[in-house]
């Protein structure tokens, strides 16, 4: 009887323990001070606020989407701007919908949402009279731009001329994700091992319905893959993913490039999620730099 | 096909079927063969259908012990005629039924067995794309009386100890089946 007494203990302190919301200080993007710079100041991330009325030369230059992950903001794709020098195109760093702003906006947000403010920036780029406009996207950023294709978001409106990848997310490395609809209702949220100020850049605290809502997006592009996407043939199509991604299992690759008709598939020597994200990482080797710099320089020479 | 664990896909086929042959030469120590289909979805992931085999021997607990080997496939399922990833998973099987006297059972099982997904493209060949496996599992047998067919209904959850991003990623744990078996042998001297 003593032992069950105490096997229960074992099992009902936890459960109560992670029943109700976190406890979130003000040091951390999910609470209610920090958040992202994107929404103070849109024209430093977004090309559509920064040339509102865009010239001949503006209109010239080729404009690349950068799309970040689940739980991340705009300082996931930040490396990619402090790396690019090339005039000929510019960086629209787009914050999605329910991100970078604090926890109770995330667990309200849907993929939807997610996807909404990628098309925010494309259209309104459009509108402005851009003809060149590619997008780049990692983690659940990639998801989301195979979302838009294979429900032909494209077909009515000027193509991308490119389209990348980087670690796109289709299947979870993480094994317990696929259940968290099942204990969901005791589960509430996820924390995640950031470390320092990486705390400042992605929510340390995932609401189970956030999860869900993945899940969702993922069920839904897994289906379109086993049916079969069609790329149109003027989009270039890539993707890189790290060998053994600790997140986006590179199963996801796999059926991406078995799911579209025509894909370029680009394999890293690489252990890390989002792996052309070194900032604040730490032990950073000379192999992810060498890996980092490769996917940027394949990236930006499609940008002539 | 790539080889796994040095045997290819064909002969792994052939090896459980000489397994099964063997075993079913040795009817003098069987009680009972029950075979039929098995359907299993995976909890966020794919339908795999196939083969189930049980077996109860005559001389070691023939109404309580069950040894089962199942071959199930998502080419049976999610990818027959689609883009999903073929991958295959054999496995043996240890039950125990508990409700001998009556028509249903509750039946724990221990699962172990090798899991298989064939990436097809060498750019893959680096991909994680086999792992062992091992899954406890609770499920309820059911046997009609007047009639040669026995249903059973579980759920299991694979134990996945490989590093994360170092285990194929359409394995995923959890998972529910349903087998209808149609007795092939019944030894009724023993019972």
């Amino acid at each position: 009887m003593n032992k069950l007494y105490i096997i229960m203990l074992c099992l009902l302190v936890p459960m109560i323990h992670s029943c109700s919301d976190p406890d979130i200080t003000d040091d951390v993007l999910d609470g209610n001070v920090i958040f992202d710079p994107s929404l103070y100041n849109p024209e430093q991330y977004l090309v559509s606020a920064k040339y509102p009325n865009p010239d001949a030369n503006d209109l010239s230059k080729h404009i690349i989407l950068v799309i970040h992950g689940y739980s991340a903001t705009t300082f996931e794709w930040e490396e990619f701007k402090s790396w690019s020098t090339d005039s000929s195109y510019r960086i629209s760093q787009v914050l999605l919908d329910g991100h970078g702003r604090d926890y109770a906006s995330f667990k309200a947000s849907t993929w939807q949402d997610w996807s909404a403010a990628i098309k925010r920036e494309y259209e309104k780029l459009i509108s402005q009279g851009y003809t060149k406009i590619s997008i780049a996207g990692s983690s659940t950023g990639g998801t989301l731009i195979l979302e838009l294709l294979s429900s032909g978001y494209f077909n009515s409106r000027l193509h991308p001329k490119n389209l990348f990848l980087v670690d796109p997310i289709v299947v979870p490395s993480a094994k317990t994700q696929t259940i968290a609809a099942i204990v969901g209702p005791m589960l509430v949220y996820s924390e995640s091992d950031l470390k320092g100020d990486e705390n400042k850049f992605w929510y340390r605290f995932r609401p189970v319905e956030t999860i869900n809502e993945l899940n969702s997006l993922m069920k839904l592009v897994r289906k379109s893959l086993e049916d079969g996407i069609s790329v149109p043939t003027d989009i270039y199509f890539k993707v890189f993913h790290s060998k053994h991604d600790p997140v986006a299992s590179t199963t996801s690759t796999v059926l991406i490039y078995k799911g579209l008709d025509r894909s370029e598939v680009q394999l890293m020597d690489s252990d890390i999620h989002v792996f052309t994200r070194l900032s604040l990482r730490t032990n950073v080797t000379a192999l992810q730099r060498k890996n980092q710099q490769d996917a940027f320089s394949q990236i930006a020479a499609k940008l002539k | 096909m790539k080889s796994i664990i040095g045997m290819s896909f064909q002969g792994i086929i052939r090896f459980m079927i000489l397994s099964f042959v063997m075993l079913f030469s040795g009817t003098g120590y069987t009680q009972s063969i029950d075979a039929g289909l098995r359907i299993q979805k995976t909890q966020g992931m794919y339908w795999e259908n196939g083969l189930s085999i049980q077996y109860q021997f005559a001389n070691f607990k023939p109404e309580r012990f069950l040894l089962g080997f199942d071959y199930i496939t998502s080419r049976l399922g999610t990818a027959y005629n689609s883009n999903a990833i073929k991958q295959d998973n054999f496995l043996v099987s240890g039950s125990w039924l508990f409700n001998k006297t009556k028509a249903y059972h509750i039946a724990p099982r221990l699962n172990v067995g090798y899991f298989y997904s064939d990436l097809e493209f060498e750019i893959f060949d680096e991909v994680p794309n086999t792992s062992f496996l091992l899954s406890p599992e609770l499920g309820i047998r059911y046997h009609f009386k007047e009639l040669p067919i026995k249903l059973n209904l579980g759920s299991g959850y694979y134990i996945l100890t490989a590093k994360e991003g170092y285990s194929p990623g359409t394995l995923q744990p959890l998972y529910f089946h349903f087998d209808i078996c149609y007795t092939l042998l019944k030894n009724k001297s023993n019972e």
